[in-house]
């Protein structure tokens, strides 16, 4: 590992291109269900698979790097380079001051999710494996400043845990798991024991498993219909932190962390400010509805600060880091989504980092990240 | 001192103890509706208290528009019902009194020491009578908003909060805000997210119902989980035990001024009705950190004042909005961060959150090491100030 300028960024969305499936799903087994671009009556470019429209529509998501960050591109040909081309990406990163970037997907989901909606579990393995193929090949063959981490087959559960030991085989450093597989379709509930498997591969292989915002669709308050989008996608911000919220609980009430001790969970896309009410939300429900009388050892922010990361890339975290524990927060950047911080990255962490010791700072900006992706030290 | 720019209700109220909680329930007499709607009109759609078999036990449950009884207790008063906690009347000869009669309340408050409360529903109250039948709706709304109005006449302690007919045309809706003020009501309760068949919150046909919350100065109230379909789609797992099934459900009322707050800055609302109170009553207060500064964030990034959005969102937020506590000693640490007149203190009393009777044992635990000045504003004066109360304040409090 060597450090330029100090920050491990864990949260960035690579964009997919438009052959990244059909030059490796067979044509004459899947056809017109591979994952594509197509043009539309409007004469704009989407992107489909197997029926499902996918980015509301637009050829890319890549708010920051456009003209109006408010305007998502319509043509592949407006997909800036920096979304897609990794040695782009790279100087991109040298503009910010990011040293190493964890890659999470697009056009797969902001969470990894979108596989997870197709019916036929063979074709959702033929997807997932062509992304942690591409990835590996052309983003992690470029530059070890990209930290690749695989997508998952929502299920069976065995093709689950095969897929992330082949990923990880590979190269893959953290596993991106859409955090709520049974909106997806229909598998079991992700608290139940049917998963253990899943954590229990992730624990042994020593990788994160990385819950992303934005897992569900179900979860999100549509904005009212008569306000243009820039407005519309503005309350989007509530919908993530709600839903982290209501995945925070889950984690701690189901056991799954006091099962697999040696899981660790990063809650992607989370935010520090929200993170410290849910915690606090999270002992206090525990204590009053008595579940100490039901065999937990620990209370849930001892479960947390053992095992869990919040991530922020906005937010101060000088509040937050005493209770929130500055062992347990990464940051990121959110490069290139709309609410990314890019190109104002250095002085939003100049803003988000005043009056925080030294030590904490290293923590969140670059040790915490270092450790749990195991970069090793030069 | 009263404040100029405040419409004060009612009769002086006194602090005693320097304590009103934000968010309290009142419970229904089983007559409370039959007596106020008419039984040849509505006959068996009226709510009441019928008897019906549950496990082999007969049991009274509320039933409305003659359907289906309710599964849920006859009364939500588990904070009355002693160990083991949570325990739930199965007959109406089992609910305590103080639960549904006013006078015999008052004593319960002055045991917890607490001055004064603002009351949200308790079954069969709601926010919101579905049955898709306006006429009815209108009514048995203005039943609830009558029985609970009587209350702030019997002592004026009770701060009561108004539910809404939706079903009818806004200015109606209006009207009976209007109405439901002059007998008493404080503030107005509001679905967090419209049903599908209705109109978005934001959808400026609202307005009107905005526009006269605005103008009599009474706060609108966001409770709990508010309706909003997003949490209550998150599917449950089937293999909780009651108490962490329990547990799950309440993370849904923690996201509300996360999921709704931007909604109503986004769309204008805010914008269009500057003045306009909105409560967040048992959400906690730490979302408010969260939508603070993700608003701004959101805001600036997107150069969201080219899109009409003049107000830089934390200021919109310090401006009109307010959120609650009762437990978060972490949040309270951050009140200054949060907006220290922007926090008001809730008991849920008689529900289960409620530390009830021992209010003010978890008070010292949370405001411990608060100075005296913002003590007072959390624990009443913010709370007289957003509900136009105006009090004599006994010398005794520091």
């Amino acid at each position: 590992m060597q450090l330029k300028y100090g920050v491990i960024s864990v949260d960035d969305h690579i964009q997919e291109p438009p052959d990244l499936w059909t030059q490796r799903l067979s044509k004459n087994r899947w056809g017109d269900r591979i994952p594509h671009m197509e043009r539309a009556g409007d004469g704009t470019e989407r992107w489909v698979v197997d029926g499902q429209l996918l980015l509301d529509g637009r050829a890319g998501r890549a708010g920051a790097l456009m003209a109006d960050r408010n305007c998502e591109p319509s043509h592949w040909e407006d997909v800036p380079p920096a979304a897609y081309m990794p040695l782009e990406r790279l100087k991109a990163m040298d503009s910010a001051g990011i040293d190493y970037s964890v890659l999470y997907p697009t056009v797969a989901g902001l969470a990894g999710e979108t596989f997870g909606r197709l019916e036929d579990p063979e074709l959702e393995l033929a997807c997932v494996q062509a992304y942690n193929d591409w990835l590996i090949d052309e983003w992690a063959g470029a530059s070890d400043r990209f930290i690749p981490q695989c997508i998952v087959p929502v299920g069976p559960i065995e093709a689950t845990v095969t897929e992330i030991k082949r990923a990880i085989a590979k190269g893959h450093r953290g596993v991106v798991f859409p955090s709520l597989p049974m909106h997806l379709r229909s598998v079991p509930h992700v608290s139940g024991p049917e998963y253990d498997p899943v954590w229990t591969i992730c624990e042994e292989l020593n990788v994160p498993v990385c819950l992303h915002a934005g897992a569900s669709s179900e979860l999100q308050y549509e904005p009212f219909a008569g306000i243009n989008s820039a407005l519309g996608r503005s309350p989007e911000r509530g919908d993530a932190a709600g839903f982290q919220c209501l995945r925070y609980l889950s984690l701690f009430l189901s056991r799954v962390l006091l099962r697999h001790p040696r899981l660790r969970i990063v809650l992607a896309e989370s935010a520090l400010s929200w993170g410290m009410l849910y915690m606090e939300w999270a002992d206090h429900q525990f204590d009053h509805d008595g579940l100490a009388r039901e065999g937990y050892g620990l209370k849930p922010s001892e479960m947390f600060h053992r095992q869990c990361f919040l991530t922020s890339w906005f937010d101060d975290v000088a509040p937050f880091s005493g209770y929130v524990g500055a062992e347990n927060i990464l940051w990121s950047t959110n490069f290139p989504l709309a609410t990314s911080s890019w190109p104002r990255t250095e002085e939003t962490i100049a803003r988000c980092f005043r009056n925080v010791p030294a030590e904490d700072r290293e923590k969140v900006l670059w040790k915490n990240a270092a450790s749990l992706y195991r970069l090793q030290a030069d | 001192m009263l404040d100029p720019r405040i419409v004060y209700y009612g009769r002086r109220m006194e602090i005693k103890y320097g304590l009103i909680s934000a968010d309290s329930h009142a419970a229904f007499d089983r007559d409370d509706f039959t007596r106020r709607m008419s039984a040849s009109k509505w006959q068996n759609r009226i709510p009441r208290v019928v008897e019906v078999e549950d496990n082999g036990r007969r049991v009274h449950r509320w039933t409305v528009y003659d359907g289906r009884p309710y599964q849920e207790s006859v009364c939500n008063c588990p904070a009355l019902m002693g160990d083991p906690f949570p325990t739930y009347p199965e007959r109406w000869e089992e609910v305590p009194r103080t639960a549904y009669d006013p006078r015999e309340r008052l004593k319960a408050l002055d045991s917890d020491r607490v001055d004064a409360e603002v009351l949200f529903p308790n079954p069969p109250g709601g926010n919101y009578f579905e049955f898709g039948d306006a006429a009815f709706e209108l009514d048995v709304v203005r039943a609830y908003n009558d029985a609970l109005g009587e209350w702030s006449r019997i002592s004026d302690r009770y701060l009561p909060v108004a539910i809404l007919p939706y079903l009818s045309e806004p200015k109606t809706i209006a009207g009976e805000i209007a109405r439901a003020v002059s007998v008493g009501h404080r503030g107005v309760n509001v679905l967090g997210q419209m049903p599908k068949s209705l109109p978005h919150l934001t959808d400026p046909r609202w307005d009107p119902v905005w526009s006269v919350c605005q103008e009599l100065g009474v706060p609108i109230h966001f409770h709990g989980s508010a309706g909003l379909r997003a949490g209550a789609s998150v599917r449950k797992w089937s293999g909780y035990t009651p108490r962490q099934a329990h547990s799950a459900s309440t993370a849904t009322s923690a996201v509300t001024p996360a999921q709704i707050i931007p909604q109503l800055i986004f769309s204008g609302v805010t914008e269009r009705f500057p003045r306009l109170k909105c409560v967040f009553a048992e959400a906690g207060i730490g979302g408010l950190n969260y939508v603070l500064a993700a608003c701004d964030h959101e805001w600036e990034c997107r150069h969201l004042w080219t899109e009409g959005i003049v107000t830089r969102p934390s200021e919109t937020v310090r401006r009109q909005m307010y959120v609650n506590f009762w437990f978060e000693a972490e949040g309270i640490k951050l009140r200054h961060h949060i907006g220290i007149d922007n926090i008001m203190w809730e008991s849920d009393f008689p529900h289960v959150a409620s530390f009830y009777p021992r209010s003010w044992e978890s008070i010292e635990r949370v405001v411990d090491g608060v100075p005296p000045e913002d003590r007072r504003k959390l624990l009443y004066e913010n709370a007289l100030r957003v509900y136009g109360a105006a009090a004599t304040v006994s010398g005794e409090i520091s």
